[in-house]
């Protein structure tokens, strides 16, 4: 791509044709602030809160506006700030925006704006509100509070477009625009899988997840990366945990093979971690009970049983099936003992499926 | 809901590709018996076109004239745009209620009618107005209205070829031989339906030329003529043409149709009382720019337009005036149409391309133009039905010829759309630059009723207003944009001196609200916020404060908005707010007396509805 010129706030930067003016700030460590964008979906252009000011004469959104050679940027002026500001007044009183009920609160961009911008008043009273119809429940892994969505469309273009599964939609128009997972709007209904992928784009309170109810606020959970323990891809996921240290939330990690994304069980199958049914020591079952034993009363038990299926029906009547939560080296050994100890190629694996 | 078996029936006679999706839903609503689309039915749809039910459900809910819950087997929709609005919409609106014994959204118990209120018809120089399923009806008085719901009662929908004789083409031409008719000249004197007529008047003669020459020495012609586009902007179309991208791939013409501009009839005129003079303009602009496929994209309601141009095509078609090696050269080209489904933003060059694709009507961000990547995302040059049809006159006779009227930075004539207080309405063409006194005192025959001028709204909603000072200013492209008001599509609207500005402005905010596609936060929530400031002041509720905020708020739609809708309101109401700033205040006032916003109130504002 042939480099070009152009002046971002009085400085003189090399860029590529093809870049938005979002690309280059960003490059440039020059922070636009934006709300619709969201670098792993195509652009929107909806939110208008990245508007900057090319050559002095018009308005333009950083996010879509390519870059031309000579053009000159200013990222933010006082007009430019009270536009914004404007903006954000406007999203304010459509919605219903009570940060202390919402569970994004510490992690909403939105309010983050509005703290930027020194929103210090609510929205006057008695103005229009887009007030929609609320589906909070319907979904068992997804929350919905349609009355926080900002109609940026990220949630539409991650499943659309990540997802490929096309579960949201505009609905309404103007003013009454909404979103919409179906003819019936009820997200419960709709052909939705539960990835979570939307709710991770979400960059408002208006799409969470169930699990985190009542759990901790965005602002109070603490955030660990780890590994998903599922399959054989290895996602990247970040686990948070509350202040009881309790894990209520998974987020897909952008710089995991992963690139953000997570299916379902990775989402929502970590409430194993400290579940009170976890085992924690071997048990044995004495008179149908299942009770504690040692280790080596265990392993005798199971390898008594072992040696009497071989010598009562031989080596293939005993099968191993291991799990990908267990390391490649304890797979191997599983495997290694089937066939060495046992005698028999009867080995499979959950991530074969 | 439509049986399974009419849905697969449908989907197959139109195809399964989305593009598809408004006709196959048209065609559905039309055999529901009850005018509408029900949720079974669009699940099935989504089903058999493997099209997501969100997307099919959001597409129904963007265009008004689809409904999910049943209508009756006639939907009555009553025009309240401005230009109907001052012709005594309100009491047609009334008149209908009483007639009928329903409300809004309600249908009579015997399944029969369905009462609702709509934007511009498209027929306002016989305003008032309403649209009886398909079929346009002007000049409603309360005897009419009977008489008409009456001839409904007992004999069948024509959908579309019932409408009313006032409404034809050539009777909505004012009568008047100062006029300079170019475009108008052969309205008729040429048989619409008969393509033999059109080539019996020199018809296609400007095609075959053109073809016989190359695309550059079109488009030079084209740009030495300094044609601008007549839908609006007024763009250069010859430069535009010239910015289309080549190369091998497919490239399409498309015919801006959805003439939904309040006060806007123009279009309809043309398409309905000379199509093939479009369908040559179109075949030229594919010559010209390299496109074998043309689109007319119509708006829905203009059934007789649709019926009338595809019987043309069709002709057009058997006469070898459209397909393949036209009059023998290399050049192919073809015309389809493509219906819109009520929805004034579609009228927005990108929003028609995704209507056009089975998408929802919002706009796309340029660049990229749709000259780089329109239709499908090849290369497309979208121009108004007047911009196109002055093409084959130019290629014919010459630009010196255009250019002969009109200023120099803006040639040739202009079509304008009368309507209002008027002795005379209707569709006149004039040299670009006419004034509005010559207009209203020359081809209006004065205010009716020996009423006074108070004010004209000139170029539609997204239009300003203009006042006696600006009766001598010349209305073409560029002048009146001086004094921050619009040409827009031509439209003229009058009103005399018992028009209340007020209530102006209530109904013009209130078609903003209603048709923002709600894509973008400033227009979406300001056209909202503003109808809501415009209908406090209605109510006489408002503070003297609110007229700031109100230019505060569209001055940031104006900066700020996606679109040119969401940046249009700050026109009407700067230029009202300018002219009438007296009685604008006064409607700040708990006592003042205003009839006109009581009524308005009264009829559209019962509910607790807003549009
Ligand atoms: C909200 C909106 C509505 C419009 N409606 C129409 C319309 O009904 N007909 C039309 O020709 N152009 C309309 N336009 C202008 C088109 O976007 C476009 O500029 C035009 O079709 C180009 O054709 P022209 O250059 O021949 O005028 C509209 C624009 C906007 C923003
Ligand atoms: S969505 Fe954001 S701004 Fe709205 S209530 Fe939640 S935290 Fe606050
Ligand atoms: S959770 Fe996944 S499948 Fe469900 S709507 Fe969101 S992105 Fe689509
Ligand atoms: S739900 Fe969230 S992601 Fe979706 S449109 Fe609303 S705010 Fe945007
Ligand atoms: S300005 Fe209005 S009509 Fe245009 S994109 Fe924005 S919301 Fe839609
Ligand atoms: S971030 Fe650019 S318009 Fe929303
Ligand atoms: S038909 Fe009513 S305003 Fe045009």
């Amino acid at each position: 791509m042939p480099s070009i010129k152009i002046t971002l706030n009085g400085r003189e930067v090399e860029c590529r044709r093809g870049q938005t003016i979002l690309d280059v700030a960003k490059a440039q460590g020059v922070r636009i602030p934006t709300l619709c964008y969201h670098p792993q979906v195509s652009r929107t252009g909806a939110c208008r809160i990245c508007l900057v000011r090319v050559n002095n004469t018009m308005f333009k959104t950083a996010c879509t506006e390519p870059v031309a050679d000579g053009m000159k940027i200013v990222t933010a002026d006082p007009e430019i700030t009270a536009m914004r500001r404007g903006i954000l007044e406007f999203l304010l009183a459509e919605g219903d925006h009570n940060c202390l009920y919402c569970e994004a609160n510490g992690g909403c961009e939105l309010q983050a704006l509005c703290h930027e911008h020194g929103l210090d008043t609510p929205p006057p009273a008695g103005l229009p509100r887009n007030a929609r119809t609320r589906d909070v429940s319907s979904s068992e892994g997804l929350r919905r509070e349609e009355n926080r969505c900002v109609l940026c469309g990220r949630c539409v273009k991650a499943c659309g477009e990540i997802q490929m599964n096309r579960v949201w939609d505009f609905a309404g128009r103007g003013s009454h625009a909404h979103l919409t997972t179906g003819v019936t709007d009820v997200l419960g209904e709709s052909d939705c899988v539960q990835c979570g992928q939307c709710v991770q784009l979400c960059p408002t309170g208006a799409l969470s997840f169930q699990t985190v109810l009542g759990r901790g606020q965005a602002w109070e959970l603490t955030r660990q990366s780890s590994i998903c323990i599922y399959c054989g891809v290895g996602c990247k996921i970040d686990f948070f945990t509350n202040r009881d240290g309790l894990l209520v939330k998974a987020e897909g990690a952008l710089d995991g093979p992963n690139e953000g994304h997570l299916c379902v069980k990775g989402r929502f199958g970590f409430d194993f971690v400290q579940s009170p049914k976890r085992l924690t020591q071997p048990l044995v079952r004495k008179d149908g009970e299942l009770v504690p034993a040692t280790w080596d009363e265990a392993l005798d038990r199971v390898a008594g049983a072992f040696g009497r299926i071989k010598a009562d029906h031989g080596p293939d009547a005993v099968m191993a099936f291991t799990s990908a939560k267990c390391t490649n080296e304890e797979n191997y050994i599983l495997q290694k003992f089937m066939r060495a100890v046992i005698g028999t190629n009867n080995v499979d694996h959950c991530a074969r499926l | 809901m439509s049986a399974t078996t009419d849905i697969r029936e449908v989907v197959a006679k139109y195809g399964r590709r989305r593009e598809q999706l408004m006709l196959i839903l048209r065609e559905l609503e039309s055999r529901s018996g009850c005018n509408c689309l029900d949720p079974a039915t669009l699940r099935e749809v989504a089903e058999e076109m493997n099209l997501p039910a969100s997307a099919v459900a959001g597409f129904v809910d963007f265009y008004t004239m689809f409904r999910t819950a049943p209508r009756a087997r006639y939907m009555i929709r009553v025009c309240k745009s401005t230009p109907c609005h001052t012709a005594g919409a309100i009491d047609v609106f009334e008149s209908l209620r009483k007639l009928l014994g329903i409300g809004e959204g309600e249908a009579t118990p015997d399944g029969l009618f369905y009462l609702e209120r709509c934007e511009c018809l498209g027929i306002c120089s016989v305003a008032p107005a309403m649209m009886v399923n398909y079929d346009l009806h002007g000049n409603l008085t309360r005897r009419r209205l009977a008489r008409i719901i009456r001839s409904y009662r007992e004999s069948a929908a024509a959908d579309g070829r019932g409408s009313g004789r006032e409404t034809a083409a050539a009777a909505t031409i004012i009568d008047d031989a100062r006029q300079t008719r170019r475009l108008l000249a052969d309205i008729g004197r040429v048989n619409p339906a008969r393509i033999a007529s059109y080539l019996k008047h020199g018809g296609y003669a400007a095609l075959r030329k053109a073809v016989a020459t190359t695309p550059a020495d079109v488009i030079a012609v084209v740009k030495d003529s300094g044609l601008r586009g007549r839908g609006g902007a007024g763009f250069p179309a010859g430069l535009k043409w010239s910015f289309v991208v080549k190369g091998p791939m497919q490239k399409y013409v498309i015919c801006n149709a959805d003439e939904g501009e309040p006060g806007t009839f123009k279009d309809r005129v043309l398409m309905e009382g000379n199509p093939h003079l479009l369908l040559e303009g179109m075949a030229i602009c594919g010559f010209a720019t390299g496109a074998t496929i043309g689109y007319i994209y119509v708006r829905g309601e203009y059934r007789r337009s649709i019926d009338t141009l595809q019987h043309a095509i069709d002709e057009a078609r058997t006469r070898g005036c459209l397909g393949a090696n036209l009059f023998g050269s290399e050049f192919s080209f073809d015309v389809f149409i493509k219906e819109g489904g009520g929805a004034y933003v579609c009228g927005e060059e990108t929003s028609l391309i995704n209507s056009m694709e089975g998408l929802r009507g919002y706009p796309r961000f340029k660049p990229p133009f749709p000259g780089q990547a329109g239709f499908q995302s090849l290369p497309s040059t979208v121009n108004n039905v007047e911009t196109l049809m002055s093409v084959p006159l130019i290629v014919e006779r010459g630009a010196d010829w255009f250019k002969e009227v009109g200023p120099v930075s803006c040639p040739g004539t202009k079509l304008f759309c009368l309507s209002g207080r008027l002795n005379r309405t209707g569709l006149v063409e004039l040299p670009m630059g006419a004034t509005l006194r010559e207009i209203i005192d020359v081809y209006g025959q004065g205010i009716r009723d020996g009423h006074a001028f108070k004010f004209a709204q000139v170029g539609g909603s997204s239009g300003g207003i203009l006042t006696a000072e600006l009766l001598d200013m010349p209305l073409d492209i560029d002048t009146p944009m001086k004094q921050g008001v619009t040409l827009g599509s031509g439209v003229v609207l009058v009103c005399d001196e018992t028009t209340c500005p007020v209530d102006f402005l209530l109904q013009t905010l209130a078609f903003f609200e209603h048709e923002s596609c709600g894509q973008c936060v400033p227009c979406r929530v300001g056209t909202a916020q503003l109808h809501h400031h415009a209908r406090r002041l209605a109510e006489r509720r408002a503070a003297p404060a609110e007229l700031d905020q109100m230019l505060e708020k569209a001055q940031l739609m104006k900066k700020a908005s996606f679109c040119a809708l969401g940046q249009s309101p700050i026109i009407p109401l700067t230029t009202l707010l300018k002219a009438f700033r007296g009685e604008f205040e006064d409607h700040c006032r708990p006592g003042h007396a205003c009839p006109a916003c009581d009524r308005s109130l009264a009829q559209y504002y019962r509910s607790g509805r807003t549009h």
